[in-house]
């Protein structure tokens, strides 16, 4: 009955730490299952409110999640259906749009590099302008044949995969109360109220980072969108989308972002510098909101971390899963906290060990009262 | 998968908060939305529910049995007991405070359990439940006020 608040102490902080890197290790080896469970979480976390506010309305779990579902599928494949014959344009000559804006980075950056050459004679005699045309030239003459059917067999291996997304959103929102009552069934009185906790603490921080990242992509789009039709770049909202999907991957992924926009600059603005560098410009000013405004009121309030622990763990998912260990590393890291504390909470307390025992002793009597020898 | 707001509905009185005083204003449908969100725990005579000192993080409804309310300090007799269609928990949801006696049942009881999310999300989010329950938990703590009012008089005469 210690009234004694609890504290995380290096053990299970260690601990955390080891089976973050653990599961990031695992999730690496089973991504095609990772991904998709993680977009149906977020569809699921998305539409959550839709299914309580018809449950607050006296509708069953199972008829509120198939309405709720019905109308998701009915939003999304209307757009699709509607899109498609212009999807298929598009796709069909993707290959020459892609070579084509990759050919405007190119000058772009030769372009750059014989403007240093005129000023600098270092520069000049080094040959860099040379150097770059002919590796980036020899990189992209052969890109068709190397890398494009990679990455298109990879599309097609990733999407069956993809597909399942709605299906397990769909259990999610149908069957998630249910699989929450059957763990909480199987947890003995003495821990139930700290499970209660326990599980409403790891779904509220998971619930709060994902949606957080939603919310902080939308800012990032709008204002990347609004920056970019200001610039007038054509295409700036779909840009800008594209762009702040990307910085979902700490670090790597704002910097690509940025180069992808710079191409679609350098291609449709030959020779003017100057609209490049005013995106560039654009990214740096939208990546200081980010990280300063907008990150702190949406999945900041998720991670309760020190800045340094989270760059720190960033690079440690970054070493032990790659690209996926950056992006999973700070949500399975927050979950894995949670767990960790509760986890010591419960092992620490001797009452709640004997309030078991207790409840254990009074079944055992229950079970055997007839059980007598004489 | 079935379609129960298609069916007819079961009655209030089908319902196992329905005889439930916290509970007794409400009509059917917001008893099937209450009971959507509560979970349900046997216990077996004498085993604690919860302790004094404790976080609160769900407030307990008396389905069937009878639990007993003791204070830290105050041995084994208890300072009230509960039956069936009482309640009790509400006080560390409302003010956050620990819990301030423990609870322990004094034969095979049943409790509805209504977790702290899941009751502060009906009192935002449902106007008649919340009203309902508000009115309900005013009635009782004025109940409890008047009942320690008269005792404290009779306390200090012995």
């Amino acid at each position: 009955m210690s009234l004694l608040r609890y504290r995380a102490g290096p053990l299970v902080w260690s601990g955390n730490i080891l089976a973050t890197c653990l599961l990031l290790f695992f999730f690496q080896k089973i991504l095609w299952l990772v991904v998709p469970f993680i977009l149906a979480l977020v569809l699921h976390y998305l539409l959550a409110p839709l299914k309580l506010r018809l449950l607050l309305r006296g509708v069953s779990h199972d008829a509120a999640a198939a309405m709720v579902s019905v109308a998701a599928f009915l939003v999304c494949a209307l757009p699709v259906v509607y899109g498609f014959p212009r999807l298929l344009g598009d796709v069909a000559g993707l290959h020459e749009t892609l070579l084509r804006y990759i050919g405007g980075g190119i000058r772009l950056l030769t372009d750059v590099l014989s403007d240093l050459e005129a000023r600098s004679a270092f520069l000049a005699e080094s040959g860099a302008r040379a150097m770059l045309e002919t590796q980036l030239g020899g990189f992209f003459e052969h890109f068709t044949e190397k890398y494009l059917p990679g990455i298109v067999m990879g599309l097609m291996v990733w999407s069956p995969s993809l597909l399942l997304v709605p299906f397990i959103a769909f259990f999610m929102l149908r069957d998630g109360w249910r699989f929450r009552r059957l763990l909480l069934r199987a947890v003995p009185n003495a821990y139930f109220e700290r499970s209660l906790a326990l599980i409403d603490a790891v779904d509220r921080t998971a619930r709060q980072y994902f949606v957080g990242l939603l919310q902080l992509t939308l800012l990032d789009t709008l204002c990347l969108a609004a920056g970019l039709w200001v610039i007038g770049i054509d295409g700036a909202l779909m840009l800008g989308l594209l762009a702040a999907v990307l910085a979902w991957i700490p670090f790597v992924g704002s910097v690509i972002g940025c180069l992808l926009v710079v191409l679609v600059v350098a291609t449709d603005f030959p020779g003017q510098p100057g609209v490049a560098y005013a995106a560039i410009g654009l990214f740096v000013a939208v990546r200081l909101l980010d990280d300063f405004v907008f990150m702190p009121v949406t999945v900041g309030k998720s991670l309760n971390m020190h800045p340094l622990v989270t760059v720190l763990m960033i690079f440690i998912g970054g070493a032990v899963a790659g690209v996926p260990g950056l992006m999973l590393v700070l949500p399975v890291l927050g979950v894995v906290m949670v767990l960790g504390e509760s986890a010591g909470q419960l092992l620490t307390d001797p009452r709640l060990h004997a309030r078991h025992a207790h409840a254990k002793a009074l079944e055992l009597r229950r079970v055997t009262r007839d059980l007598r020898i004489d | 998968m079935k379609w129960h707001w298609l069916e007819r509905g079961k009655g209030r009185a089908g319902h196992r908060l329905s005889g439930t005083a916290l509970f007794s204003d409400l009509g059917e449908r917001e008893l099937r939305v209450v009971e959507a969100f509560a979970h349900e725990r046997q216990f077996l005579p004498d085993e604690v529910v919860f302790d004094a000192g404790e976080d609160g993080q769900a407030l307990y409804v008396v389905v069937s049995g009878r639990v007993a309310v003791i204070a830290e300090g105050a041995g084994d007799r208890p300072l009230a007991e509960l039956v069936a269609g009482e309640f009790f928990g509400e006080m560390g949801l409302l003010d956050g405070a620990p819990r301030s006696a423990q609870i322990r049942a004094l034969e095979p009881t049943t409790l509805v359990v209504l977790p702290r999310t899941e009751f502060d999300r009906l009192m935002v989010s449902h106007a008649r439940i919340a009203s309902c329950i508000s009115l309900q938990l005013a009635r009782h703590l004025g109940r409890r006020l008047r009942a320690m009012l008269e005792i404290a008089p009779a306390r200090e005469a012995s």
